[in-house]
C-alpha cells in the first residue's frame, strides 16, 4: 500500500468516527433539549444553539466524507460517453477544480473568516464560545477534500471504473 | 446581459455537463461570479461564510434526525412491518404500493414540514421494499419525490411562515388553512398518475389477503404506526416543535429496532451513524454552496434585473399571469425555495396584486411553483435527497418525473384560475377577509 | 446615471420593507443623493436576502458589505457596551432613553466597536419590549412564575426574563409561531410593531405593555468603508443619517401606535400593568446583574443612571 492510500485510508477512519460521535451528540442535545423544557421545566439555555453548530461541522466533515466515498451528486452523462483515456484526462481536470475550490474558498477563505472572528473576539450567543472554533470545521473541511482530491488525482487512472458507486 | 449572470450560467453550465459534483459546480461559479465585483480575500471569505451560515439553522436539523430514523426504521424491521401492513390493505390493487408512498410521504411531509424529511424517512424504507416487490426503481424514488412537496403546503409548514413575513403581514393561521386543499389535490393528481403507470407498466397486484392475514399484520404493525401518532400527538400536545419530533422519532424507531424487535444489534449504531452523517452533507453541501450563490444573485441584483425585464414584455393580464409563473417555475430550477420566497415575494406579489390576485391565493401559487422546482434538476434538494436514498441517478428520474412535473402544472393551474380552491377554508373559517 | 465616481454603498437589513426602518433607510438614501448632489448613493437590500444580522455584522468586519440596520442584542456577540441595553428598567421613560442615546453616553457606544471594524452611525427606535401570552394573561410578575417565555439565543435576555419571574426558553425565531400554537412556549416578548407583522397575535391573546426593555437598532459602517470615505463624503453621510434618525422615530411612534390599534382590533387584549412591581423585582436582581457586566459598562450604567430626573 501506498503512503498516499495508507494516509487516504487512516483520514477517512477518522472522519467515519468523528462523525459518528457528532451525529451521536447531536441527537442527545435535542433530545436534552425537549426532556429539559418538557420533563423538568427548565429549559436549557444552550441546547438549541449547540446543535447548530454541530450540525455545521456535520454538514461539511460529512461532505469531506462523502467527497473520500464518490458520493456527491453529479451528472455523468458526458463522462460516461466518452472514451476511457478521456474520461482519466475529464476526471483529473474535475479533481483540480475542486482542489482549487476547496483550497481558495474552503481552507483559505475559511481561515481568514476563523482568524477574523477570533481576532475580533466574537463570541456565541449563549454558550459564549468563540465562533472562530465553530467555523473551523470549514477549512479543517477543505484540508481533508483538498487531500481526498490530491488522491483521487493520482489514482485517477488506476481506479477509474471503481467509481460506479457515485450516483449520478 | 449584465456579464455577472453570463459568468455564472456559463460556469455552472459547463462544470456540471463535465460531471463536477453538483455543489462543488455552485459553489466555483458563485465564487467567479463574486471576483467580478468583490477583491479576492474578501470574496473567498465571504463565500466560506455563506456557506457555513447557511447550515447555521435550527430547522436544518430535521434533515439528519430524519435521516437517521428512517435508516433505523428501514432496518429495524419497522419499515417491513408497515409496509406488510399497507399490502393487506391496498396491496390487491394494481400499484398499491405506490398510493401506500404517496399518502405516507403526504402524511411524512404534512407533519414534519420538510420534503426533504419526507422523502429521505418514507423513501429509504418505502423505495428498496416497492423495489423487491417489482416496481421500477426510478419510478419510486420519482413518486417519493414529488409527493413529498405536498407536505409543504399542508400545515405545518416553515416555508408558509417565511412567505407571510416575506409579504409583510398576510396571516400564517390562514396562509396554513389554505394549503390544505391545494396540498391534498396535487396528492390526488400524482395517485391518478400512479394509476395510469400502474396499468401501462403491469405493476404486481398483490394477492387478495385472508381476514386471518389482515388481523394479524394490523395487529403486527400497531407499535410502528405509533410513531406517526406520538410524533403527530407530540407536535398538537405541545410537548416538542416540529423540528424536534425528527429526534422523537429516531428515538422511538431506535428503541423499536434495538429492544423491541431486537433486528438491530448496538454494534450497528455506529456504522448507521455514519450512513445517516454521509447522506445528510451531501444534502448540507448542496444547501451551504446554494445559499452562498443566491446571496451573489441577489447582491448583483440578478432577480429583480430579470423579472422586470421579463414583466416589461406585455400588458396583458393573462400572459402576465402565466409569466409570473414562468418566472417562478424558473426560479424554482435554480433556486432553493427559501431564498427564492425571500427574494421574490417582494417582487412579484404588487404585480401579482395589480392582476386582482390576494396575497393568500398568489402565496400558495407561489409555493406550489418552489415546489415544483424542489424537483428538479440542477438544484432541487428534494430530487437529491431522492436520488442519494435510492441509490440512482438524476438523470434517469427525469422520464418518470416528467408525467409527475404535469400532474403538479394540472394541479397549480387549477388552483391558480379557481381561487376559491385556496381562499374558501380560509374565508369559511374567518380567518381571512378578502380585499 | 451610475457614474464612475459615484461612491455607492450597499446596506442590507432583515426587515420587511413595509417596516418603518426600512421606509427611514430609503429616505436616508434620498437624504444623501440630494447632499452629495449625487456623488453618493445607498443601495438597500431588505429582507434578510443577503444574510441574517449576525452574518452581516460579520460581512461588515469582511469588507464584503458596507452598512447594515442590525439590533443592539445581536451586537452584543461582538461589543461588550450593548450589554447595557439588555438590563431591564434602565430608562426611566422615552425621553431618558433618547437623552441617553443623543448625548455623550450613546456616541461613546456608538464608536466603540471601532476596534473590531464596526463603526455606528446612529440610533433607531425599536420601542420597548413586553410580553405576551397565549392562555394566561400577566398582570404582576407573580403572573410569570412557570410560564415558559421564548428567549433569543443570548445569555442576556435569559438572565432578563428568568430575574422577571419567567421561565426563560430559547427557540429558533421561525418556529416561534408554532411553538406558541401549539403550546411549546407560553409565551413571548417583542415590542409592538414586531408583535403585530409577526401575527403572534392570531395565537397570544394577552399583551402587557410592562416595557421591560428598550433595546434601540443601530446603523453601523464597516469601519473598512468609513475609512475610505473623505471627510466631506463622512459628513455627508452623518448628516443624511442624523434627518433619517428622527424622521424614523416619527414613523416609528406611528407604527407603534396603529399596531396596539390593529392587535387590539383583533381581538388581544392589551394590559397596561403598574411597573412598579416589576421594577421593584429586578431591582437587587439589576444590581446583580450589573455585576457580571464588564467594568466599562458599569461605568455607563452609572452615567445612565445620573442622567435620569
Ligand atoms: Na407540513
Ligand atoms: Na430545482
Amino acid at each position: 500500500m501506498s503512503t498516499v492510500v495508507l494516509i487516504s485510508t487512516r483520514l477517512e477512519k477518522a472522519l467515519s468516527n468523528f462523525l459518528a460521535f457528532l451525529m451521536a451528540a447531536m441527537v442527545i442535545d435535542v433530545l436534552w433539549q425537549v426532556i429539559s423544557r418538557f420533563a423538568l421545566a427548565d429549559p436549557s439555555s444552550y441546547t438549541e444553539e449547540l446543535a447548530r453548530f454541530l450540525l455545521m461541522w456535520v454538514g461539511l466533515l460529512g461532505a469531506a466524507y462523502a467527497y473520500r466515498k464518490h458520493s456527491h451528486l453529479s451528472l455523468d452523462l458526458v463522462i460516461k460517453s466518452v472514451s476511457p483515456a478521456a474520461q482519466i484526462r475529464l476526471n483529473r481536470f474535475i479533481q483540480c477544480v475542486t482542489f482549487t475550490f476547496a483550497l481558495c474558498v474552503m481552507v483559505f477563505g475559511g481561515y481568514k473568516l476563523m482568524a477574523l472572528t477570533l481576532s475580533l473576539k466574537q463570541n456565541s450567543a449563549a454558550l459564549g464560545i468563540p465562533m472562530g472554533w465553530v467555523y473551523a470545521c470549514i477549512p479543517i473541511s477543505g484540508l481533508f477534500i483538498c487531500w481526498f482530491a490530491f488522491d483521487n488525482f493520482i489514482h485517477a487512472g488506476s481506479h477509474s471504473e471503481n467509481n460506479n458507486n457515485s450516483k449520478v | 446581459m449584465d456579464p455577472s449572470i453570463l459568468i455564472l450560467v456559463i460556469s455552472f453550465t459547463f462544470l456540471l455537463i463535465i460531471g463536477t459534483p453538483v455543489s462543488i459546480s455552485i459553489g466555483v461559479s458563485t465564487l467567479l461570479t463574486m471576483l467580478v465585483s468583490i477583491d479576492f480575500i474578501p470574496a473567498v471569505t465571504t463565500t466560506a461564510q455563506r456557506m457555513g451560515g447557511g447550515l447555521n439553522s435550527f430547522s436544518l436539523l430535521a434533515i439528519p434526525f430524519f435521516i437517521l430514523s428512517g435508516l433505523l426504521m428501514g432496518q429495524g424491521g419497522i419499515a417491513r412491518r408497515l409496509v406488510e401492513f399497507a399490502k393487506v390493505l391496498i396491496g390487491m390493487f394494481p400499484g398499491g404500493l405506490a398510493f401506500v408512498n404517496v399518502i405516507s410521504c403526504t402524511l411524512f411531509g404534512a407533519i414534519s414540514g420538510s420534503a426533504v424529511a419526507a422523502t429521505s424517512a418514507i423513501g429509504s424504507f418505502m423505495i428498496p421494499t416497492m423495489n423487491k416487490e417489482g416496481y421500477d426503481k426510478n419510478f419510486n424514488a420519482a413518486i417519493t419525490v414529488a409527493s413529498s412537496t405536498t407536505g409543504l403546503l399542508i400545515p405545518p409548514s416553515n416555508i408558509l411562515i417565511i412567505y407571510s413575513l416575506a409579504s409583510g403581514g398576510v396571516s400564517i393561521a390562514a396562509l396554513f388553512v389554505a394549503g390544505y386543499i391545494p396540498g391534498l389535490l396535487m396528492a390526488a393528481f400524482l395517485m391518478i398518475v400512479c394509476a395510469i403507470y400502474a396499468r401501462i407498466k403491469k405493476f404486481p397486484v398483490g394477492e387478495r389477503p385472508c381476514l386471518k392475514d389482515v388481523a394479524l399484520r394490523s395487529w403486527e404493525a400497531i407499535p410502528s404506526l405509533a410513531l406517526i401518532f406520538i410524533v403527530i400527538g407530540g407536535i398538537i400536545k405541545g410537548i416538542f416543535t416540529a423540528t424536534e419530533a425528527s429526534v422523537i422519532a429516531v428515538l422511538y424507531a431506535g428503541f423499536l429496532s434495538l429492544v423491541v424487535y431486537k433486528e438491530i444489534a448496538w454494534g450497528d449504531l455506529k456504522p448507521l451513524l455514519v450512513k445517516a452523517g454521509e447522506t445528510t452533507a451531501i444534502v448540507l453541501l448542496l444547501i451551504a454552496t446554494s445559499t452562498a450563490m443566491s446571496w451573489i444573485l441577489s447582491y448583483e441584483n440578478i432577480p429583480q434585473d430579470l423579472s422586470t425585464q421579463l414583466l416589461n414584455l406585455t400588458e396583458n393580464p393573462l400572459v402576465i399571469l402565466l409569466t409570473i409563473n414562468i418566472i417562478l417555475l424558473l426560479v424554482g430550477v435554480f433556486m432553493d425555495m427559501t431564498p427564492a420566497v425571500l427574494i421574490f415575494t417582494p417582487i412579484l406579489l404588487p404585480v401579482a396584486e395589480s392582476l386582482g390576485l390576494s396575497p393568500l391565493h398568489f402565496g400558495i401559487i407561489m409555493i406550489m411553483n418552489l415546489c415544483i422546482g424542489l424537483c428538479t434538476p440542477p438544484v432541487g434538494s428534494v430530487l437529491f435527497v431522492g436520488c442519494s436514498v435510492a441509490k440512482t441517478s438524476i438523470g434517469s428520474l427525469i422520464k418518470p418525473l416528467l408525467p409527475m412535473y404535469a400532474a403538479m402544472i394540472f394541479a397549480l393551474l387549477l388552483v391558480i384560475f379557481i381561487p376559491a380552491l385556496s381562499e374558501f377554508l380560509p374565508e369559511f373559517f374567518g380567518l381571512y377577509n378578502m380585499p | 446615471q451610475k457614474n464612475d465616481r459615484q461612491q455607492t454603498l450597499k446596506l442590507a437589513h432583515t426587515l420587511n420593507i413595509d417596516h418603518p426602518v426600512h421606509k427611514a433607510l430609503i429616505y436616508m438614501a434620498e437624504r444623501l443623493k440630494e447632499k452629495s448632489y449625487g456623488a453618493m448613493a445607498i443601495d438597500i437590500y431588505p429582507s434578510g436576502q443577503l444574510g441574517g444580522e449576525r452574518e452581516l455584522i460579520e460581512l461588515l468586519q469582511i469588507g464584503s458589505l458596507a452598512m447594515t440596520k442590525v439590533s443592539s442584542s445581536p451586537l452584543e456577540e461582538f461589543i461588550d457596551e450593548m450589554k447595557v441595553f439588555s438590563t431591564p428598567y434602565l430608562f426611566e421613560d422615552n425621553d431618558h432613553f433618547w437623552r441617553t442615546l443623543n448625548g455623550d453616553v450613546g456616541r461613546h457606544i456608538l464608536l466603540s466597536g471601532e476596534s473590531v471594524f464596526l463603526r455606528g452611525l446612529g440610533f433607531y427606535d425599536a420601542g420597548s419590549r413586553s410580553f405576551y401570552s397565549v392562555n394566561k394573561p400577566i398582570h404582576t410578575p407573580d403572573d410569570l412564575a412557570g410560564l415558559k417565555i421564548r428567549v433569543q439565543q443570548s445569555q442576556s435576555a435569559i438572565q432578563m426574563v428568568n430575574t422577571l419571574g419567567g421561565s426563560a426558553t430559547p427557540i429558533a425565531w421561525g418556529e416561534l409561531y408554532t411553538a406558541l400554537q401549539q403550546g411549546v412556549v407560553d409565551g413571548a416578548e417583542n415590542n409592538p410593531p414586531s408583535f403585530w407583522s409577526s401575527k403572534h397575535f392570531e395565537v397570544a391573546k394577552y399583551y402587557t405593555l410592562d416595557e421591560h426593555t428598550m433595546v434601540p437598532d443601530i446603523i453601523l459602517i464597516s469601519q473598512y468603508t468609513w475609512d475610505h470615505l473623505n471627510p466631506q463624503q463622512q459628513g455627508w453621510l452623518q448628516s443624511a443619517m442624523d434627518e433619517s434618525v428622527v424622521y424614523q422615530r416619527k414613523l416609528w411612534a406611528e407604527a407603534t401606535e396603529e399596531a396596539l390599534e390593529a392587535v387590539a382590533a383583533a381581538g388581544v387584549e392589551i394590559i397596561r400593568p403598574n411597573k412598579a412591581p416589576y421594577q421593584q423585582k429586578v431591582q437587587s436582581a439589576a444590581a446583580s446583574a450589573a455585576q457580571n457586566q464588564p467594568q466599562i459598562n458599569k461605568d455607563i450604567i452609572n452615567k445612565i443612571k445620573l442622567l435620569r430626573k
